[in-house]
């Protein structure tokens, strides 16, 4: 078996990991920028961080970092945690999908190999993916730190560090892998019953993990008394850190650099977490074995208890609606592209909820000092719209436009304007944006009554935005989407769902201006009226809505040319 | 030799393969005949250990694929009808993968016997191509070769010739009847009712997941009074087109 996993890795990964640009003549030429970009940046990135470690540790001593690490070691935990966490909410359904796929993978599925060995390959190599970035930033870290530390064994904490990093990965993806198939098993055959339970699974495992770390920051926030339950636990049982695979890691590796005693218990339950982990990826491998003989998860499975029921949909066309004029293709494009996002539960609670992390960072940012930014948290909460308004344009318009790859052929060939179809897809967004940024209205009139004057300007703000956002992430797409995208499970670089826009200027486009455009205006309409009348912010709402308009008519319609000259190498 | 042992496979309420069972001989090659989901893809899948069977048992080479999957897979090779292959591997790197998989000794015999075969199936010039720039009758074609490269005792095509350029196509006859005749056991399912007429032994003609006829061509025949080609003897088991859809379709 050991021999199995390690040829499937190596060619998995060779193939992905590629250096040199392939002989044939077919293939496409990259140039050596190109190939190495990413490698050069990573191996930069790190030798930086370790430099200016060092660096630092001589020009301000030891003993600063010393007492500074001291002083917040749980800190350590609190970041350990995270990775566990990004890591289960990014693989609740990468077994899922993998099983659900493996008829495309027929190839490797008719090897003399067990498929539990396949299926434990895939999940390793979901772990590699979502540890790469930690190990990039972490290693140079923690190289840097133990080698200035005067502290002896403290560069055991290196080799330790990356063990207890790869088992919390591990045990992140593989519990997100195991929930998945335990709700699929549960709900099989039973679509709609499914996608809410992927719906409310995935929503509350953002919002949970959201609200951990939220209450880890804000203190005196009520979430903090239910977590503090489980830390006073661990600290009752003799552990250094809290209870967790964050806080294990924390003690068998940040105490040891900064010479804090560890415990026997903290080197036991490190040591249980890195077994724990191991045997759970291994129970993922079984289960997604089973899950696959069982038949339950095949595309295109008709297990159900009940009759199949057709479901007959009617084209909604808003064109009737006063002031909504659009196009039959427009409409059409609207309409498919709800009803396409609304199929997968979990597709459409990472892009209702998954926001909420982009926000988490923004709120930790202003909260982290404490008290002294909390007259000012109505403000955040209601900058904290301009990330949803953003996210829904680039997910609804942007990632759609991507993942409709295979679809291109037959919108090429429709006797139809691309640019209102792209149209569409924007449009399609602005329900989304109204009834996340109506909830976040109800919480900021809920925390400051006094702001409801501004509630108005902001929400007809923000669907604005969404409309500038969609126009530009609609015209990344075109120009720097992966039209292949999600079309095959040989292409899927270990996340359920991948990214679809490449390029990385087109994702930096896609994702930075909108955000700029919607901090700097949303932000002169609120400081207009902080700073002058109230009143006068509803004066710039027409000024941002016009350019947010104007923007997203710009860029719309360079996205629907460069579509339509696309070539079909590139989604074929 | 491959056994097929009243296989059944359901799918909630629907049934794709109902109680079939044949058998294949070393030797022989069997054509699986049958309008489009008919379950002949489903049987493959059952007798390669990629679906399990609702009832009935596969055997491959004497080994339930059930209980010994392993050691059934190993004198097993397959091409699916629609090969997905790992698109960022060129055609030789995915070979390589396969022949590692299947432990042919590396050195330059493997590379040798690589080489050759890509080289009888025109496809030399593209092998340091990634697979991604494949078309599907070259899909096909590295398929064939992945599944000949560990010189198995059993071969399971499903649909090989579809979308194949008709060098090719006699390529791979020419081989194909060349294994059987060193006592190689072939199954494949194919449309093309020409091939399976020329080069099976056998054939076995399913529908809605039952088999309705089996035999050699001669016996077919006998069997289908009044018919001499394959393709009368398949539309007549299996019911003709509907001439009067057609006619009101063409507004005749």
């Amino acid at each position: 078996m050991l021999e199995d996993l390690l040829i499937l890795i190596r060619h998995d990964l060779g193939g992905i990991l590629r250096v040199r640009n392939v002989k044939g003549k077919r293939s496409e030429r990259r140039s050596a920028f190109r190939r190495l970009f990413r490698y050069v940046a990573a191996a930069s990135f790190a030798v930086i961080i370790l430099w200016v470690i060092i660096f630092m540790v001589q020009l301000l001593g030891w003993s600063f970092f010393q007492t500074a690490i001291i002083a917040g070691i749980d800190f350590g935990a609190t970041i350990f945690n995270f990775t566990v966490i990004i890591s289960f909410m990014g693989s609740i359904a990468v077994s899922v999908a993998t099983v659900a796929n493996s008829s495309k993978m027929e190839y490797m599925m008719c090897m003399p190999i067990s498929l539990r060995t396949l299926f434990l390959e895939k999940t390793i190599v979901v772990v590699f993916y979502n540890s790469l970035i930690y190990l990039v930033i972490g290693i140079p870290i923690v190289i840097g730190l133990a080698i200035s530390s005067p502290v002896p064994f403290a560069i055991l904490s290196i080799p330790i560090f990356i063990v207890m990093l790869l088992g919390n990965v591990t045990l992140g993806v593989a519990v997100g892998g195991l929930i998945g198939l335990s709700i699929s098993r549960f709900l099989a055959g039973r679509r709609r019953l499914k996608q809410i339970g992927w719906f409310l699974g995935t929503s509350l495992a953002i919002i949970f993990s959201t609200f951990y770390y939220y209450s880890l920051y804000a203190t005196d926030s009520g979430f903090s008394q239910f977590f503090s339950v489980i830390l006073d636990f661990a600290r009752q049982i003799g552990l250094s850190s809290d209870f967790s695979p964050g806080g294990a890691m924390n003690a068998v590796t940040v105490r040891l650099i900064v010479g804090l005693p560890v415990n026997l218990v903290d080197v036991f339950l490190a040591v249980l977490f890195v077994l724990v982990s191991i045997l759970l990826i291994y129970i993922n491998a079984i289960a997604s074995e089973t899950a696959h003989y069982s038949g339950w998860l095949a595309s295109g499975s008709k297990r159900s208890s009940k009759r199949e029921v057709k479901i007959a949909h009617t084209v909604w066309n808003p064109s009737d609606v006063p002031l909504l004029k659009m196009t039959t293709t427009t409409s059409v494009s609207m309409w498919y592209n709800t009803a396409s996002v609304r199929r997968e539960g979990r597709v459409l609670a990472n892009y209702l909820v998954g926001p909420m992390r982009t926000v988490l960072w923004f709120l930790l940012i202003f909260l982290a000092p404490g008290g002294m930014m909390v007259s000012f948290a109505p403000f955040i909460i209601i900058s904290a719209m301009i990330p949803f308004a953003v996210s829904y344009g680039v997910y609804f318009a942007g990632y759609e436009l991507v993942y409709e790859g295979k679809n291109l052929m037959n919108l090429l060939l429709a006797p139809a304007s691309l640019t209102d179809y792209v149209k569409g897809k924007v449009f399609s967004a602005v329900p989304f944006t109204m009834i996340a940024t109506g909830i976040a209205s109800v919480l900021v009139i809920f925390v400051q009554p006094s702001l409801w004057i501004y509630i108005p300007a902001v929400l007809i703000s923000s669907i604005f935005l969404t409309l500038a956002a969609g126009g530009i992430a609609s015209y990344s797409a075109a120009t720097g989407g992966d039209f292949k995208a999600q079309r095959n499970i040989s292409r899927q670089r270990g996340a359920a769902v991948q990214m679809p826009i490449r390029n990385m200027w087109a994702m930096a486009r896609a994702h930075l201006l909108p955000n700029m455009i919607g901090f700097i205006g949303i932000g002169a309409i609120l400081g207009i009226g902080i700073f002058l009348n109230p009143l006068y912010s509803y004066l710039v709402v027409p000024l941002f809505a016009l350019i947010c308009i104007q923007l997203m008519r710009s860029y719309v319609g360079k996205s629907g040319r460069r579509l339509q000259t696309i070539e079909a190498s590139e989604y074929l | 030799m491959i056994e097929a042992i009243e296989l059944t496979k359901q799918f909630s309420e629907f049934t794709a393969v109902d109680k079939l069972s044949f058998t294949v001989n070393p030797g022989e090659i069997y054509g699986l005949l049958g309008p489009n989901g008919s379950g002949k893809s489903t049987t493959m899948r059952m007798l390669l250990g990629l679906l399990k069977p609702t009832m009935g048992t596969a055997r491959i080479n004497g080994f339930d694929v059930q209980t010994h999957i392993v050691e059934a897979k190993r004198s097993m090779g397959y091409v699916p009808e629609e090969p997905v292959l790992p698109e960022r591997l060129t055609g030789w790197e995915y070979i390589n993968y396969v022949s590692d998989i299947w432990r042919v000794p590396r050195g330059s015999e493997r590379d040798e016997e690589i080489d050759e075969l890509l080289t009888l199936l025109d496809i030399k010039d593209a092998s340091d191509d990634l697979i991604e720039t494949y078309s599907k009758g070259m899909a096909r074609k590295i398929s064939l070769v992945a599944a000949l490269i560990h010189s198995p005792k059993i071969l399971i095509l499903d649909e090989l010739q579809a979308g194949i350029d008709p060098r090719g196509a006699a390529t791979i006859k020419e081989i194909l009847v060349g294994l059987s005749e060193k006592g190689n056991t072939i199954l494949m399912s194919t449309h093309i009712l020409e091939i399976a007429e020329r080069m099976c032994d056998r054939i076995g003609i399913i529908n809605k997941g039952s088999m309705i006829a089996e035999g050699t061509m001669n016996e077919l025949r006998v069997k289908a009074k009044g018919h001499e080609s394959l393709e009368e003897i398949f539309l007549d088991l299996t019911g003709g087109p509907d001439m009067q859809r057609i006619a009101d379709f063409l507004g005749e």
